[in-house]
């Protein structure tokens, strides 16, 4: 439906447009001294444990995030959320809530080409998160993010790309004795923006992104821990509305294909409700 | 999963409907609204802004620039409009050297 919905605008609205991903931290470095402020909603359930069919998850995640564009090709984001996770097992519920851990990013912009017809912008990202969360939220370690984002537009399409990877645990600050797993993600947004009122000043865009997602298993010496590590494969329609320096953005997750090791909660689909603000 | 989609379908369709609203509602003078008769009118090309929050990045730098009363750009008409007082000295060269700060390029002046 959302490809047919992207389709129709290609035929409609020849006007040159785009926009970028939703769950992705997408776009180049913002201009310099400019300020950007995001908050998102997302809800997040887990379900079907293939040896407790009864035991669900649901969790409701509050990020902000502000980035701030140091020069006009290099800027730097501080991420912070708020959790609420609601657990239940034999009709037994179990309510955690709290911060999780700081995550700073920064970005530095190294292609940018601008034309009439197209456009393509190259930027590697590297960030770290810090243990300054709470339990059960943080990580209890040091996590080295390094990856780049890619975006490109050809005549009215637009197509966001992320390869991040992730070393978690790359210095533990607790005494579990558990090196978590890394993480590799692939992410992609495809989208296309039409105006709405006068002067171009509003404009909505239907988004459609897809991720991967490995998460390996956590070990404890050279053994695996059981019962950790997974692939997933989401695809995420979702619609991004433009209003001046406001952008109103929702997106539903669903999960094609997801395997795991040994017996864990399957992902169910998730939802993504946010506002950014720039200065 | 339809107890998640039944709770947010409503808010993303209530979040698109006060856009289109607040779309239909609003106003923003335009360059030709504000301009006297000791100011100038001067329009640029402009590539590289994706959607209109591009325009805050580029407006809020040309307007810091000493003698521009205001500017308006339009990512659909790849355009920047910029209104200069007369009696002020602001060359084209300072004007496509802030869109560059802006991570956009400038094209030729149009008018």
């Amino acid at each position: 439906m959302v490809i047919a919905l992207l389709l129709g605008c290609q035929v409609l609205d020849h006007s040159q447009v785009q926009a970028g991903g939703i769950s992705i931290d997408a776009g180049l470095t913002p201009a310099a001294n400019r300020w950007i402020f995001r908050s998102q909603m997302r809800i997040l359930e887990r379900d079907n444990n293939p040896t407790t069919p009864s035991m669900d998850m649901q969790a409701h995640m509050f990020p902000i995030m502000v980035a701030y564009g140091l020069r006009s090709n290099a800027m730097l984001m501080v991420r912070q959320a708020y959790m609420r996770r609601e657990m239940t097992m034999m009709n037994q519920s179990t309510v955690n809530s709290g911060f999780g851990d700081l995550f700073l990013l920064g970005k530095y912009r190294l292609i940018r080409v601008n034309t009439p017809t197209h456009t393509l912008g190259i930027a590697p990202i590297l960030g770290l998160e810090f243990p300054t969360g709470e339990e059960p939220f943080t990580s209890n370690s040091y996590d080295l993010r390094i990856g780049t984002f890619v975006s490109g537009r050809i005549h009215t399409w637009r197509m966001d790309l992320n390869f991040a990877y992730t070393w978690n645990g790359m210095a533990m600050t607790g005494d579990s004795g558990i090196d978590p797993g890394d993480a590799v993600e692939v992410q992609a947004a495809l989208s296309r923006q039409f105006s709405v009122g006068s002067y171009a000043d509003i404009a909505l865009a239907p988004v459609l992104e897809s991720s991967y997602q490995r998460l390996s298993a956590d070990s404890n010496g050279d053994l695996a821990v059981a019962n950790t590590g997974e692939s997933l494969i989401l695809v995420s329609p979702g619609v991004k509305l433009t209003w001046g320096s406001f952008i109103l953005e929702g997106l539903v997750q669903f999960p094609v294909w997801q395997d795991y090791e040994g017996a864990q909660t399957e992902r169910s689909t998730s939802v993504l409700l946010g506002i950014r603000v720039m200065n | 999963m339809n107890r998640l989609l039944g709770r947010t379908t409503p808010l993303i369709i209530a979040i698109i409907a006060i856009g289109l609203a607040i779309a239909c509602g609003s106003s923003r003078k335009s360059i030709e609204e504000l301009a006297g008769e000791d100011s100038e009118i001067r329009i640029y090309e402009v590539f590289g802004m994706d959607c209109p929050g591009c325009h805050g990045g580029v407006e809020n730098l040309v307007n810091s620039l000493d003698g521009v009363v205001a500017s308006r750009a339009n990512w659909e008409q790849q355009k920047l409009t910029v209104l200069v007082s007369k009696s002020a000295q602001v060359s084209d060269q300072m004007i496509l050297d802030a869109i560059r700060q802006a991570n956009f390029t400038p094209g030729k002046r149009v008018q």
